[in-house]
């Protein structure tokens, strides 16, 4: 008796973790897609080695990027600096007034080349290959047991990118 | 010459950044000062540019006052005409933030602004008089851009831009080695040369595929990379098959990295970018440009921009374009000697050129007329 119920325990807590499998829905998939994409136009990967120098007497570069830029850290202008102060643009705000300045075509955001007219091509999210399956729980894609081992183990969904 | 001067030209290349390593906790490198920094491992870069354009403008004139300075090119601003290339599309607020740091802050003789396409297929123009039009490919660091040019001018409305470039792929190469084998995501200037070393472009793409499947001796595409270690050795380099690895030494393999990653140029949507690649791009531009002229573009297309040097890229989009391109029209793919440098020398012959001076403005004509006869004179 005692050991048809651990059977049944153990049974049903396999079935309830099959059923419990989270899926990403589409929003995050493609949500996970940008950030990867992102990632791919950064600078850089590490954090500024000198992030938390001062430098006296020497002029540090400014960012004007949209990331953390530091109000209190301004520097001394120089006569150079105030009059190029109305240049001062990220890329964003860039393309913004691009499209707000109705300038006629062709312009950056009409040269823009269009999908490909031939269908995507599959590979491996893990070894790179070529690949015939889809993971069920998150949509990337695999090409055998074992990388599909090495994906649900490191990324899948585990991986907040 | 008898009064002992010398026309000398040359051409130096300045990394246009600044880069700091990880173990100098207070220096700065600015362009070409990099060369004597030992340690690159770990670099940290300060870019002017993002996607393409000049948005960094403490850091780009860091970059230009050294390259003007004593250091590089020790020249007088006031006695120099200068040609800057810049892409194509540029914000208006940056080409007139250039004319104002050219005229008002380094006080410039007189200036030149164009595309560096437009360099390249002036000097295709000198070399080629006989081509009525140029296909003007630009695969460069943050972009590609496909040009058609007519008669030495440009095309505007059928330009197009393809968003990979070699920023893309470094990236891209970094990633997938960190995922597969080793970290080596702060390692941006190490891998570039990783990149730039071992990578070509396929033109055999799922044949390339089954054979980095293969093991041991059939093979013949894995390769293993020594990394520098910046204490023996400055630059990775190819390890040779017969040698043992020296206790120091790190490896990364090679294999199927080599050509996909490249690849990305000719298939974004590899990555998930939904654009057409490369070679697909050129075709549609040449098809949105008018009849008469799409032969003349199919057998003069000018590949220029640090991915042309990637062995095999002519060859592949040349097969690429052959492949759909109609059967009547001819099809020629160049690569010039040096495609990274060619719109300098574009730019050279075109300071020699007869009409030269009445292509610039003056910094006594942007004196009197400001941004307006720049925006006159300059197609940017
Ligand atoms: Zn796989
Ligand atoms: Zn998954």
């Amino acid at each position: 008796m005692a050991v048809v119920q651990e059977q049944t325990k153990r049974e049903s807590g396999r079935i309830k973790d099959v059923n419990q499998k989270r899926v990403l829905d589409s929003y995050t998939r493609a949500k996970r897609l940008r950030k990867q994409l992102e990632a791919l136009e950064q600078d850089n990967f590490q954090e500024d080695p000198q992030a938390n120098l001062v430098i006296p007497n020497k002029r540090l570069p400014q960012f004007d990027s949209n990331e953390g830029s530091n109000p209190a850290k301004k520097k001394k202008k120089t006569r150079g600096d105030h009059f190029k102060q109305r240049f001062r643009k990220t890329f964003n705000m860039l393309v913004e007034e691009e499209q707000l300045s109705m300038q006629e075509p062709p312009n950056y955001l009409t040269a823009c080349i269009p999908p490909s007219k031939t269908p995507d091509r599959k590979f491996c999210a893990v070894c790179g290959f070529p690949s015939n399956y889809t993971c069920v729980s998150c949509g990337a894609r695999y090409c055998c047991v074992k990388c599909l081992g090495t994906h649900q183990d490191t990324r899948c969904l585990k991986w907040t990118v | 010459m008898r009064d002992g001067k010398v026309a000398i030209i040359f051409k130096r290349l300045v990394p246009n950044c600044i880069m700091k390593a990880k173990n100098e906790r207070r220096k700065q490198y600015i362009g070409s000062q990099i060369d004597d920094c030992k340690d690159l491992s770990g670099i940290f870069y300060l870019l002017p540019f993002q996607k393409g354009y000049l948005v960094n403008w403490d850091v780009q004139r860091q970059v230009w006052e050294h390259t003007f300075g004593k250091d590089v090119m020790n020249l007088e601003p006031e006695d120099t005409n200068a040609i800057i290339a810049e892409p194509y599309f540029d914000f208006s607020s940056i080409q007139e933030a250039m004319n104002e740091i050219y005229f008002e802050e380094y006080n410039f003789k007189a200036i030149l602004r164009t595309n560096a396409g437009t360099l390249s297929a002036f000097k295709n123009r000198q070399e080629e008089p006989n081509q009525l039009c140029c296909l003007l490919v630009d695969c460069g660091y943050s972009f590609t851009h496909i040009a058609p040019y007519y008669n030495g001018k440009k095309v505007g409305s059928a330009i197009r831009r393809v968003n990979i470039g070699g920023k893309v792929l470094t990236n891209h190469l970094k990633e997938i080695i960190s995922y597969r084998q080793l970290h080596v995501m702060d390692e941006t200037y190490v891998m570039n040369q990783v990149k730039e070393d071992v990578c070509y472009v396929s033109l055999d793409f799922f044949g390339d595929m089954k054979i980095a499947k293969l093991k041991g001796q059939e093979n013949t595409i894995v390769r293993d990379y020594i990394l520098p270690d910046f204490s023996h050795s400055k630059r990775g380099y190819l390890k040779q098959d017969d040698t043992k690895l020296k206790p120091h030494e790190q490896t990364v393999r090679m294999n199927n990295e080599r050509f996909a990653v490249p690849e990305i140029l000719f298939h974004p949507s590899d990555i998930g970018i939904q654009e057409m690649g490369v070679s697909e791009a050129i075709v549609h531009v040449i098809n949105n440009c008018p009849t008469d002229m799409r032969p003349h573009l199919f057998k003069n297309i000018l590949l220029t921009g640090g991915n042309a040097m990637f062995p095999g890229f002519k060859e592949r989009v040349e097969s690429d374009v052959r492949s759909m391109a109609p059967a009547l029209y001819d099809v020629r793919v160049t690569k010039p000697v040096n495609p990274i440098t060619h719109a300098w020398e574009g730019g050279k012959l075109l300071s020699t050129s007869k009409n030269f001076s009445s292509l610039m403005v003056t910094r006594d004509e942007y004196n009197e007329h400001g941004h307006s006869i720049c925006w006159e004179k300059f197609d940017v």
